[in-house]
């Protein structure tokens, strides 16, 4: 079917590659920062190493199933360990979705928009909405892990796991690591704000 | 009718979020923002006035929302989700789209409107990729558009095709869209209404079926059938069995043990992960770079969901602190109609919110509040629990509406994304109406015949 395809301004969106959307989704061109460039690129690169366990997570899923069917032994640690990773992982992959721009928006006015009101956009919604909200789930959910910790809390069943600050912990990470990336993307708008050039049609380049 | 003034503050606080998310900041933090915003006012610059009366909340409730999302983290069958949608991005990467289509073309060479046959097909079998709808859409659209296009398919007709099919993911089950309805709804579980959701499902996947083959035969011009096509052999047949073989094997084990009771959705998840990657394997398209492209998009499809859930949580504990539960039970209540017409009218309020919403947002705000009345309502099936079934599949099939209606239609979007030259983004939005009607024709047949969603669920459960 590639002969089908070989459209060559659709190159970057294949058959093989439908869930590669990045070529339809039209982000808002921002130039980079320095400091930009370090966060986005280490988020990025923390993002794509913990998506890994999601293999982990069908091993896991497949191998409850097998001893519970199979082997006829059930393992209460082996379904909470699937919740801890599935909650680990979407509280992290926020950073990342950001850090990629890939959270969801209402596009229908937001495409004809300029690209300065596009910045003028992500600058305020990060000042007025994300950042409060976020010091709100911070706020209360420090507390809360310091308090698992402190009163040593675990699984409600005997045989589950312990140390469930671990994972409530990722309530503090995964919005901390948030912020950053909002950080991150608030600089790349203020410097365009400022005067810095979008770069070219190729992200990568130098603005 | 005065308001009271909680009143006041339900109606300021989501209008204010529909307003805002037209500015386009991304629609999880809207949520966020907009709810610790009006937690604020409520509890300085309101709070006297909203003292006078039963609603009030403070700086220090809003701890809650931890609570909340702490819910949501060790929820188990949740899990299922991420692992829906792994499965779904592995089976678009797996071949097996691109054997289907080369085996049903054949199959269908002589028949009119066949290649419209085989995209509508390959996405009903492809339902497994579990709506996500953004690349069920553009798979469909990159193997069938080129084609049909060459062939001299009208555009239109071609890019309602492609749309509608490429939506059906998100309700033939299993549906990461029926997971979560299926958490947001009081005492429906995810089982039953994947097994309530599958006939509406395929009916609508038949109905247009039906109408494509009428369309072309109708209308020559419309779906031409190729020149240079023979007419089918037996070999095609064999063909067309070995390429369906797989993915259908994939299906029913994941359908069937969750329907037998043997798996919950989320064992069955992990095992059609596994499955699906197997395929790939099978078909030679499984590599490292495969892998970790389908763990990264996962992750990034999860986050973004699981985003809009918090939003949505925080959103949901504000409004409930504030009445808002009260209000719209109130408020759909005191409607001058009869139960049908309050139940048609949740319906129309989702069909109008679908046009700016998209299923995501539906389902983790509006669809908890108003399946509050449900249970209330002399409408449907006796049994309150098989009621709610019914009404969650209602409201299924009415979102399908959501992906087809502009300006903020899902499939319409990222059809325009990949759309050959040649399409006009007029021809698409042409092109989606029949479908619509058809959807609400499906709409219309399982809210006259509840059987069609409940028959599945109450022979598994008994009635």
């Amino acid at each position: 079917m590639s002969s089908d395809v070989q459209d060559p301004d659709r190159r970057a969106v294949s058959a093989t590659e439908p869930d590669d959307l990045n070529q339809v989704v039209h982000h808002a061109n921002l130039p980079e920062t320095r400091f930009s460039r370090a966060v986005d690129g280490a988020i990025k690169r923390f993002g794509s190493l913990i998506s890994w366990f999601w293999i982990a997570l069908v091993a896991v899923i497949c191998l409850n199933v097998f001893m519970k069917n199979v082997l006829g032994i059930g393992s209460v640690q082996l379904e909470e360990i699937q919740w801890h990773i599935f909650s680990a992982l979407f509280l992290l992959g926020l950073a990342y979705t950001m850090a990629y721009d890939d959270h969801v928006r209402v596009d229908v006015l937001h495409e004809r928009f300029s690209l300065r009101s596009k910045a003028w956009v992500d600058l305020v919604g990060t000042i007025v909405f994300l950042l409060p909200f976020l010091g709100v789930v911070l706020w209360f959910a420090v507390p809360f892990v310091v308090k698992a910790w402190a009163d040593g809390e675990r699984s409600s069943s005997p045989a589950g796991l312990g140390q469930y600050w671990i994972i409530k912990s990722m309530l503090v990470l995964g919005p901390a690591l948030l912020v950053v990336a909002a950080l991150a993307r608030m600089h790349r708008c203020l410097a365009l704000l400022r005067g810095a050039p979008a770069p070219a049609a190729d992200p990568v380049a130098e603005g | 009718m005065a308001l009271e003034f909680y009143e006041i503050i339900c109606i300021g606080m989501f209008a204010a979020f529909i307003l805002l998310l037209f500015t386009g900041y991304p629609v999880a933090w809207v949520l966020g923002g907009v709810s610790v915003a009006t937690a604020f006012l409520a509890a300085t610059v309101f709070d006297a006035q909203l003292s006078d009366g039963f609603y009030s909340i403070s700086s220090q409730q809003l701890g809650v929302i931890v609570q909340r999302m702490w819910a949501i983290m060790t929820n188990w069958v949740l899990v299922a989700l991420p692992m829906f949608v792994f499965m779904g991005l592995m089976l678009d990467r797996s071949g097996i789209a691109a054997s289907l289509m080369e085996n049903f073309v054949r199959l269908f060479g002589r028949v009119p409107g066949g290649y419209a046959l085989t995209v509508t097909l390959i996405g009903i079998l492809l339902a497994a990729s579990t709506g996500i709808i953004g690349a069920s859409v553009v798979l469909l659209a990159l193997l069938g558009m080129p084609v049909m296009m060459r062939n001299q398919y009208n555009p239109a007709f071609a890019s309602g095709v492609v749309c509608a099919t490429g939506a059906l993911g998100i309700i033939i089950p299993p549906s990461i869209m029926l997971v979560l309805m299926a958490d947001r709804t009081p005492g429906v579980d995810a089982g039953s209404l994947f097994m309530g959701a599958l006939i509406p499902g395929v009916l609508l996947g038949v109905l247009y079926l039906a109408y494509e083959v009428v369309v072309a035969t109708a209308s020559r011009r419309t779906a031409p059938v190729p020149a240079e096509a023979r007419a089918m052999a037996f070999g095609d047949v064999v063909g067309v069995l070995r390429a369906v073989l797989p993915p259908a094997a994939l299906i029913v084990a994941v359908l069937g043990s969750i329907f037998a009771g043997v798996a919950t959705p989320t064992e069955a998840a992990g095992i059609g992960a596994l499955g699906a990657t197997l395929l790939a394997l099978a078909n030679r398209r499984l590599s490292s770079q495969v892998v970790r492209e389908v763990c990264e998009q996962t992750t990034k499809t999860t986050a973004f969901i699981f985003a809009i859930f918090l939003g949505a949580t925080a959103f949901s504990f504000v409004f409930q602190s504030l009445g808002g539960e009260d209000f719209i039970e109130h408020g759909l209540k005191s409607l001058p109609f009869s139960d049908d017409g309050i139940l048609i009218s949740i319906l129309l309020i989702i069909f109008v919110l679908g046009f700016f919403l998209d299923w995501i947002e539906i389902t983790l705000i509006v669809l908890p509040f108003v399946s509050l009345v449900v249970p209330e309502l002399a409408v449907g099936p006796a049994d309150p629990a098989v009621r709610m079934v019914w009404f969650v599949v209602l409201v299924a099939v009415c979102l399908q509406t959501s992906f087809l209606t502009p300006p903020v239609g899902f499939a319409l979007f990222y059809l325009k994304g990949v759309a050959p030259a040649g399409v006009a983004v007029t021809d698409i939005y042409k092109g989606v109406v029949p479908f619509i009607l058809l959807q609400l024709f499906a709409l219309a047949l399982v809210y006259v015949f509840p059987g069609i969603a409940t028959w599945l669920p109450e022979i598994a459960y008994g009635p």
